[in-house]
């Protein structure tokens, strides 16, 4: 995007980045979202080539097998990693769409690569969030599965999703408190239940989402 | 029976796609979308929006058939190789 159309470049990244480079980069991002780089390191290397390519055209690293649209609103869901804009697509997947990156428990990348098949509609997935140690008991946060918005709440050692917006003015539950097993929404102080999505106000009830820890990492389950 | 790949010059999957049509002696019309500018690029991308759905690539047409992403199976059976 030139200066001309009114929005300069944000140049995350120096004119010879590596391919190195942007591996030390990544692998946090992913690692945190339950995915792992494919073990077929030379379709890595060549995905992150490709990315260079475009980091040195455009000053960021966009997806190489999806074509930029010029509106940044847009083109900010194919930035690399662009795991948190299609969580639930690429769970169900098992990789994101050009296969750079698989979840952590695919053994064998070369058996995903050159797959692109969008995933059935209504089938359940499971879609990593965060790690455990992200979260301290006691804590609720905000996470995006595909476009839902949710608050994920820590109690002991259990999870809970429910939706994030509180059905009195539309507060985020993920900005309040816990007591308990209670998330009380920062707004106006409604209440609710954090394992049944209840509250005491009549027709309130917000949508639960169930939650499963595995291998270190908390997935909320959803449909497709 | 045409045949036409709509690609990105920057996609690893459209090089393997290229690849193996190059080597399966299959002839092709391929159009690099990335490199195309202003009304044409518009056009062609909207083009492959209707065949496709999306804008991910590669897209190959064969004859009516349309097969996103390099799938060899799909190649092989629509191209009769």
């Amino acid at each position: 995007m030139s200066a001309a159309q009114g929005r300069p470049v944000r140049r995350r990244f120096s004119a010879d980045t590596t391919i190195d480079d942007l591996k030390a980069y990544m692998e946090p991002f992913a690692g945190s979202l339950g995915y792992k780089f494919n073990t077929e390191e030379w379709f890595v290397d060549e995905v992150l080539a490709s990315e260079i390519g475009i980091l040195d055209a455009t000053g960021d690293v966009y997806c190489p097998c999806r074509m930029r649209t010029g509106n940044p609103k847009e083109d900010v869901a194919i930035v690399c990693p662009c795991i948190p804009f299609h969580n639930v697509q690429f769970a169900a997947m098992r990789k994101c769409w050009c296969g750079l990156f698989i979840l952590n428990d695919v053994e064998d990348g070369a058996d995903l690569l050159g797959v692109i098949e969008e995933p059935e509609k209504g089938a359940e997935v499971e879609v990593p969030v965060c790690r455990v140690e992200d979260m301290p008991a006691g804590s609720v946060r905000h996470v995006k599965v595909g476009k839902r918005d949710i608050a994920l709440a820590r109690v002991g050692d259990e999870f809970y999703a429910l939706s994030n917006v509180c059905l009195h003015a539309f507060g985020p539950l993920s900005g309040g408190v816990l007591d308990g097993h209670t998330v009380v929404c920062p707004w106006h102080g409604w209440r609710y239940d954090v394992r049944t999505g209840t509250t005491d106000h009549p027709g309130a009830d917000v949508k639960t989402y169930p939650v499963v820890v595995r291998d270190g990492l908390v997935l909320v389950v959803t449909t497709v | 029976m045409t045949v036409m790949l709509y690609a990105l010059s920057t996609c690893p999957y459209c090089r393997l796609t290229k690849k193996y049509l190059d080597e399966n002696d299959v002839e092709y019309d391929v159009i690099d979308v990335d490199l195309l500018e202003g009304d044409e690029r518009t056009a062609v991308l909207a083009d492959v929006k209707n065949l496709s759905g999306g804008t991910s690539f590669p897209v190959l047409v064969v004859g009516e058939e349309v097969i996103v992403g390099f799938n060899k199976a799909a190649m092989k059976e629509h191209l009769g190789l």
